[in-house]
C-alpha cells in the first residue's frame, strides 16, 4: 500500500510538472530584468515589471490588446445571440429537418478552419473587409456558432417544459415567456458559451495573421510576432506579452469549464 | 412531477412524425415558421462563412488563380492540372504527406496514452489532489497554442535555450552547433511536445468521465480474482469505455492532422525550411506567400477529403452512442 501511494506521489509530481512548467517559465520569464542579457533560469535573476512596461510603452501592445478585445466582444455578443435563438429552436420545437439541421451544425463543426482561410480571404478582399475589425468579427462569430449552438441545445433542453407551459397559462405570450422565464433560467449557459467563444476568437490565429496587413488592425495573438527582431529576440517582452494573453484566458477557462461540464451533464438528462 | 416530465421530454426526443394533434397547434410556440425564424440567423452566417467558401475552395482548386486573378476578380479554368501538379509532386510524398501523418499517428498515440494514464491517477486521487491536478491541467489545456509555442522555442533556442543548455550537460548534442529546429525530425519532437502538452487535457478529462461511470465493485471483483492493474485495464476498463476512447482518438486524430499554428511560428516552419512544412502550412505558404492560391486550394481540398474520412468515423461512433 506504501507503494502504492508514492507512486500517486510522483504521478502527481510528473502531471503538475508537465502541464505548469511551460507557463512558469513563461512568467517567470516575463519577470526577469535579465531575459534580454541572455538569462535563461526558472527564477528571475532580476525581479521586474519592466519588460511589462516596454511591451504597453514601446512595444505598442495595448492597441493589439483593445483589438483583440473588440473582436472578441464582438463575437461573443453576436454569437450568444445567435445561437440562443437556434438552441431554442432546435430543443424546444419540432419540426421537418430538425434532425438534418442538427446533423448539418455537427459537420460544419468538423469542417477544417484551415481549409477556409482562401476562400475567405479572397471574399474577404472583395468586400472590403481586409484590415478591418468587423471582418475578423463575422469570421470568428462563423467558426464559434455551431459549437456555441451544440452546447446551448444542451442548456435549453435542461429547462423543464412545465415552466413553460405555467407562463402560457398565466397568459404570457411566447416573447414574454422568452424574456422571462428561458432567458433568467439558461443565463449560465449562456456565460459559460460565450467564455469559450470569447477564447476562440481571442487566441486565433491563422486569420487574424491573414486579414490584417496594417499593423494598427494586429490583435494581440500576431502583434506577439513584433518582438521577434531579425536576429535577436526580445523574449523578456515576448514572455510579458504573453502573459497578458494568457493568464485572463485561464482564469476564464477554469471558471467556464466547470460550469460547462455540469450545464452539458444537466443537458444530457433523459428521461 | 418527474414521470410527467419524462414523458413530456421523450413526447418530444423521438423522431415525430410531421402531422401532430390539432390540439398543439393552438398553444404558444408551436407555429411551423418560428423555428425557422429562430434559426435563421445563424444558419445565414454558417451557410455563407462556412458552406460557401467550401465550395468555392473546390471552385478555387480548378483554376489558376494567381496575384492576376485576385486584383483583376477574373478567373482562368484549368481543370484538374492543380491536382496533377500536386500529385506529381515530390516534395508532396517525400515531405509534405511523411511529416503529416506520421506526426499525426505519433502525437495522437502519446496524446491518447497521457491522457489516459493521467485519467486513470485522477480516479485514484482523494479529493483536494484530485481538485489540485484538474486545475493544472485546464491550466495545460487554456495555455494559447500561439503562446504556448513561443515557451517551447524558448525552451529549444540554439545555443542558450533551457533544454538546448541540459541537452549539452549530458552529451546528447553540441549547444554551439546544434539548432533543433532544422532537423525535420527533432523539429517535429518539439511540435509533439507541444501538442501533446496542448491536447492530452481533453482526452484526460473525458477519459476520467468514462472512469467514474465504471461501478467500483467490478474493480473490487477483478482484484479479488487476481488480476493485477494492466490486466484490469484491458479486460474491464477498455473494453467498457471503448466508445469513449474511440472518440477522444478520432478527435485528436482530426485536431494532429491539420496543426497549423504550432508548426507555422515555430523557426522556418513558416515556410523557410521547406523540409518542414505539413499539409496545413504547405497549403497557406503556396497560397499566401508563392500566390498560388489555385494550387493551395487543392492542398486544401486533400486536407479536407482526408478528415471527412475520419469525421465519418466519428459520427458512425457518434451516432451508435446517443440518438438527437
Amino acid at each position: 500500500m506504501r507503494a502504492g501511494s508514492f507512486g500517486k506521489g510522483v504521478g502527481v509530481a510528473a502531471v503538475l510538472l508537465f502541464t505548469l512548467f511551460p507557463v512558469w517559465l513563461m512568467i517567470s520569464t516575463a519577470l526577469n530584468g535579465r531575459a534580454n542579457a541572455g538569462s535563461r533560469t526558472f527564477l528571475p535573476e532580476e525581479w521586474t515589471l519592466a519588460n511589462f512596461a516596454f511591451v504597453f510603452g514601446e512595444g505598442g501592445f495595448g492597441r493589439y490588446l483593445l483589438n483583440s478585445l473588440i473582436v472578441a466582444m464582438g463575437t461573443v455578443l453576436a454569437g450568444a445571440l445567435l445561437a440562443l435563438l437556434a438552441a431554442v429552436a432546435v430543443a424546444r420545437f419540432r419540426f421537418r429537418f430538425r434532425t438534418s439541421v442538427l446533423v448539418m451544425i455537427l459537420i460544419i463543426q468538423m469542417v477544417p478552419i484551415e481549409a477556409l482561410v482562401i476562400p475567405l480571404f479572397i471574399q474577404a478582399k472583395s468586400l472590403q473587409l481586409l484590415n478591418t475589425l468587423i471582418g475578423l468579427v463575422v469570421v470568428y462569430l462563423a467558426f464559434s456558432l455551431p459549437f456555441a449552438i451544440w452546447t446551448m441545445r444542451g442548456f435549453v433542453a435542461a429547462v423543464p417544459v412545465e415552466l413553460e407551459e405555467a407562463a402560457y397559462l398565466d397568459g404570457a405570450s411566447w416573447g414574454r415567456m422568452f424574456r422571462s422565464v428561458l432567458l433568467p433560467l439558461v443565463a449560465p449557459g449562456l456565460v459559460a458559451t460565450s467564455v469559450f467563444s470569447f477564447i476562440t476568437a481571442w487566441n486565433e490565429f491563422i486569420f487574424a495573421l491573414t486579414f490584417m496587413s496594417q499593423e494598427t488592425n494586429y490583435t494581440a495573438a500576431v502583434g506577439l510576432r513584433g518582438f521577434f527582431g531579425q536576429h535577436a529576440t526580445d523574449w523578456g517582452a515576448v514572455m510579458a506579452a504573453s502573459t497578458i494573453i494568457t493568464v485572463p484566458v485561464m482564469i476564464f477557462f477554469v471558471i467556464a469549464q466547470r460550469r460547462l461540464t455540469s450545464g452539458l451533464v444537466a443537458g444530457a438528462v433523459k428521461g | 412531477m418527474t414521470t410527467v416530465a419524462n414523458r413530456s421530454k421523450a413526447g418530444r426526443a423521438g423522431d415525430a412524425p410531421p402531422a401532430r394533434p390539432t390540439r398543439r397547434r393552438t398553444r404558444p410556440g408551436t407555429g411551423t415558421s418560428r423555428p425557422w425564424l429562430l434559426l435563421l440567423p445563424a444558419l445565414v452566417v454558417m451557410a455563407g462563412l462556412l458552406l460557401w467558401p467550401m465550395v468555392q475552395v473546390v471552385l478555387l482548386s480548378l483554376q489558376n488563380f494567381g496575384l492576376r486573378e485576385l486584383v483583376t476578380g477574373r478567373t482562368r479554368w484549368i481543370g484538374l492540372d492543380n491536382y496533377t501538379a500536386l500529385l506529381s509532386d515530390p516534395n508532396l510524398w517525400q515531405i509534405v504527406l511523411p511529416n503529416t501523418v506520421v506526426f499525426a499517428i505519433v502525437a495522437v498515440l502519446a496524446t491518447v496514452v497521457v491522457g489516459t494514464l493521467v485519467a486513470l491517477l485522477l480516479n485514484r486521487l482523494g479529493t483536494v489532489s484530485r481538485g489540485l491536478v484538474t486545475t493544472a491541467i485546464l491550466v495545460a489545456w487554456a495555455l494559447p497554442a500561439v503562446t504556448g509555442t513561443y515557451v517551447w522555442v524558448f525552451l529549444f533556442t540554439p545555443g542558450d535555450g533551457i533544454a538546448v543548455q541540459a541537452l549539452d550537460a549530458i552529451g546528447l548534442l553540441d549547444a554551439t552547433t546544434a539548432n533543433p529546429f532544422a532537423d525535420r525530425v527533432s523539429f517535429y519532437v518539439i511540435a509533439l511536445l507541444n501538442v501533446v502538452h496542448h491536447g492530452f487535457p481533453f482526452v484526460a478529462l473525458t477519459v476520467l468521465a468514462g472512469l467514474m461511470t465504471i461501478p467500483n465493485e467490478l474493480n473490487e471483483a477483478a482484484v479479488i480474482d487476481g488480476a493485477g492493474a494492466w490486466r484490469r485495464f484491458w479486460s474491464l476498463t477498455f473494453p467498457t469505455l471503448r466508445p469513449v476512447f474511440a472518440v477522444v482518438t478520432v478527435l485528436s486524430t482530426i485536431w494532429d492532422f491539420k496543426v497549423f499554428t504550432q508548426i507555422y511560428l515555430m523557426p522556418g516552419g513558416d515556410g523557410v525550411n521547406r523540409s518542414v512544412l505539413n499539409l496545413g502550412t504547405w497549403s497557406y505558404v503556396e497560397s499566401f506567400a508563392q500566390n498560388k492560391y489555385g494550387l493551395g486550394a487543392a492542398i486544401a481540398v486533400l486536407l479536407t477529403v482526408v478528415l471527412l474520412v475520419i469525421t465519418m468515423g466519428y459520427l458512425r461512433l457518434l451516432f451508435k452512442e446517443d440518438e438527437l
